[in-house]
């Protein structure tokens, strides 16, 4: 890293958990983004600027106005444009050092396949179960780290499943597959912080898994009531007789 | 007597106030609750009793790993937390 880089990146190395060498290991790492929404965002914003060397952002939709109370890397003047270009002009600005590629289009399962191969890490942050189970189970069979995060109303869920441990429960060892309706928030509505909230702990989530750092969610299911501003966490076991991970 | 709480998103459906309920397991806790509180029911149990699919009960914050027989034993003061998935992003 040379003296501009060091300065962009001081108030990371300044900590000593992280120091010159996890800021490195950021810088060399890739992620990949399942989605280019609320809660991608705070995500895809907090990676780029701490420096994470390549982040991959996978969407299909375009930028709608009813986005913008809280899909905050996209703006008004953004509006019909697709939600991978609006974003990764976003985090260009941001952070130059980091380079964004973009896919404009819904991924075959092999070609996510080979995008979760590529990746060190993936966030889920789509609105839909059809591709949180599918996305668990590449990872699961990739062994990768997949950061998990979901909100509607007023609520948010979050959790990382180290599918590259043996011994750690995946997205399946908590729910069972399932076609159950699904609640969207162009349905039922969410309050914008509380996906910025789940979305800023996403990124730190996986900024920690990258540098080695810390102790992270895997375990653990945190739950975040905006309402009454109360958090819980749940203590979650690996399933012997999950169908994903059981056998890993 | 143990506490049930719902998530609040349940709350949205229909009325689910905590409270405390008599019980040994879950699924008496569960019961025990429903028939003071029936419209619940079908939010949480499938027409076979079992825990739907995109449900989940925590005992004092540890998520139970039968789902079927609903049998995880409650004890005085524990607390059962009943939520659901949620997919919005």
């Amino acid at each position: 890293m040379d003296n501009a880089l060091l300065t962009r990146y001081s108030r990371h190395i300044l900590l000593p958990e992280l120091d010159y060498a996890g800021q490195l290991k950021l810088t060399k790492s890739r992620a990949l983004i399942i989605g280019a929404g609320g809660l991608a965002s705070p995500v895809a914003m907090y990676l780029a600027s701490s420096g994470v060397g390549q982040i991959v952002l996978v969407d299909f939709d375009k930028v709608e106005v009813s986005n913008l109370q809280r899909q905050i890397m996209h703006g008004n003047a953004d509006i019909g444009r697709a939600k991978v270009d609006s974003a990764k002009e976003t985090l260009s600005g941001l952070n130059p050092e980091t380079e964004i590629i973009t896919i404009n289009r819904r991924l075959a399962e092999g070609e996510l396949r080979e995008q979760v191969k590529l990746a060190n890490i993936i966030l889920e942050t789509t609105d839909n179960f059809e591709s949180r189970f599918l996305l668990n189970r590449i990872c699961v069979e990739q062994r990768k780290p997949l950061i998990s995060g979901s909100v509607i109303r007023f609520e948010g869920q979050l959790s990382t499943f180290r599918c590259d441990l043996t011994d750690s429960p995946c997205y399946q060892c908590l729910y069972t597959e399932t076609e159950a309706l699904e609640e969207t928030c162009s349905q039922n509505g969410v309050l914008a912080p509380v996906v910025g909230i789940i979305g800023s702990l996403q990124a730190t989530e996986a900024l920690k898994v990258l540098a080695g750092i810390g102790t992270d969610l895997a375990g653990r299911l945190m739950l975040f009531n905006a309402l009454n501003m109360e958090w819980r966490t749940l203590k979650l076991k690996k399933d012997p007789d999950c169908p994903i991970c059981s056998a890993t | 007597m143990a506490k049930i709480i719902f998530t609040s998103n349940l709350e949205r459906h229909c009325h689910c106030p905590t409270k405390i309920v008599v019980g040994n397991t879950v699924i008496e806790v569960l019961k025990n609750y429903f028939s003071e509180y029936p419209a619940i029911q079908s939010y949480v149990l499938d027409d076979q009793d079992k825990l739907r699919k995109n449900m989940l009960i925590a005992v004092n914050n540890e998520i139970i790993s039968d789902r079927v027989t609903l049998l995880d034993p409650v004890k005085e003061n524990d607390e059962v937390f009943v939520l659901q998935a949620l997919s919005g992003g």
